[in-house]
């Protein structure tokens, strides 16, 4: 079984570094330009579900370059988008104060009821809701990584689909 | 009900799915299956139902996971004796 799979031609696979950078760009540019557009359309309605579904749950804190550095290296692959949600977390959210000790600036705003400190700081999200909205821009950072690779070394589908038509008895 | 109404999409955490998380399972499950069936599938007329197998077997797969798992710390753990 194995010599008689082995023996089939396998389908060339096209290197294509450039598919592979808009792939990264924006997902699902990347099977746009090599001609599958429906694909990538697809690919771009998948990925962007996991993004927005993320931020959706978890709010912008989910991406955070800072505080969650592993997190934020597997959503850096979702693209500019993950470096632009993680400017506006970090221009929007991460502005509260990092000192809370006993006569501190924070403390004393905190005390006072400062409604700007207070605002800030009810958009950080705690618990499992930020828990599952970091994974979700996670995931789609590392399915996308799966994206750019399939981009990258792009095997067209009507090759793989006669390949499976071939080994199937 | 106030902290739903005070909720901005996409820059405040949603506040419903505190004891209710574990069902972001099916949305998670569906948009790794659309990715990874979008790369995939041959045949584009198949996607959608293929998304919907993998789907279901993800969830499937999670289920039979903590089932197994709930065994294992509340069942089988209990009985390891004491010293």
């Amino acid at each position: 079984m194995a010599a008689s799979s082995s023996s089939q031609p396998q389908p060339q696979a096209v290197f294509s570094p450039t598919a592979a950078i808009l792939a990264w760009l924006w997902p699902g540019l990347g099977h746009i330009s090599l001609g599958e557009r429906k694909r990538g359309l697809l690919i771009m309605f998948g990925v962007l579900f996991l993004f927005l579904g993320g931020l959706l749950v978890g709010g912008l804190d989910c991406v955070d370059r800072r505080h969650d550095k592993l997190w934020f290296l597997a959503q850096s692959f979702c693209g500019p988008l993950a470096f632009a949600a993680d400017i506006a977390n970090q221009r929007l959210v991460q502005t509260v104060p990092e000192d809370w000790s006993r006569g501190s600036e924070g403390r004393r705003r905190f005390v006072e009821g400062d409604p700007d400190l207070r605002r800030r700081l009810s958009r950080i999200g705690l618990g499992r809701v930020n828990e599952m909205g970091t994974l979700f821009i996670a995931l789609a950072g590392l399915m996308n990584v799966v994206v750019i690779l399939d981009a990258l070394y792009y095997v067209p589908p009507s090759a793989a689909k006669r390949r499976e038509g071939d080994a199937e008895p | 009900m106030t902290a739903i109404l005070a909720y901005i999409p996409l820059l405040d955490p949603i506040p419903v799915f505190h004891d209710w998380w574990f069902l972001l399972l099916i949305p998670l499950a569906l948009g790794i299956s659309v990715i990874y069936k979008a790369m995939r599938v041959p045949d584009l007329r198949e996607f959608w139902r293929q998304v919907a197998v993998m789907t279901t077997l993800i969830v499937l797969a999670m289920i039979a996971g903590a089932i197994l798992l709930t065994i294992f710390v509340r069942v089988l753990i209990p009985l390891i004796p004491v010293e």
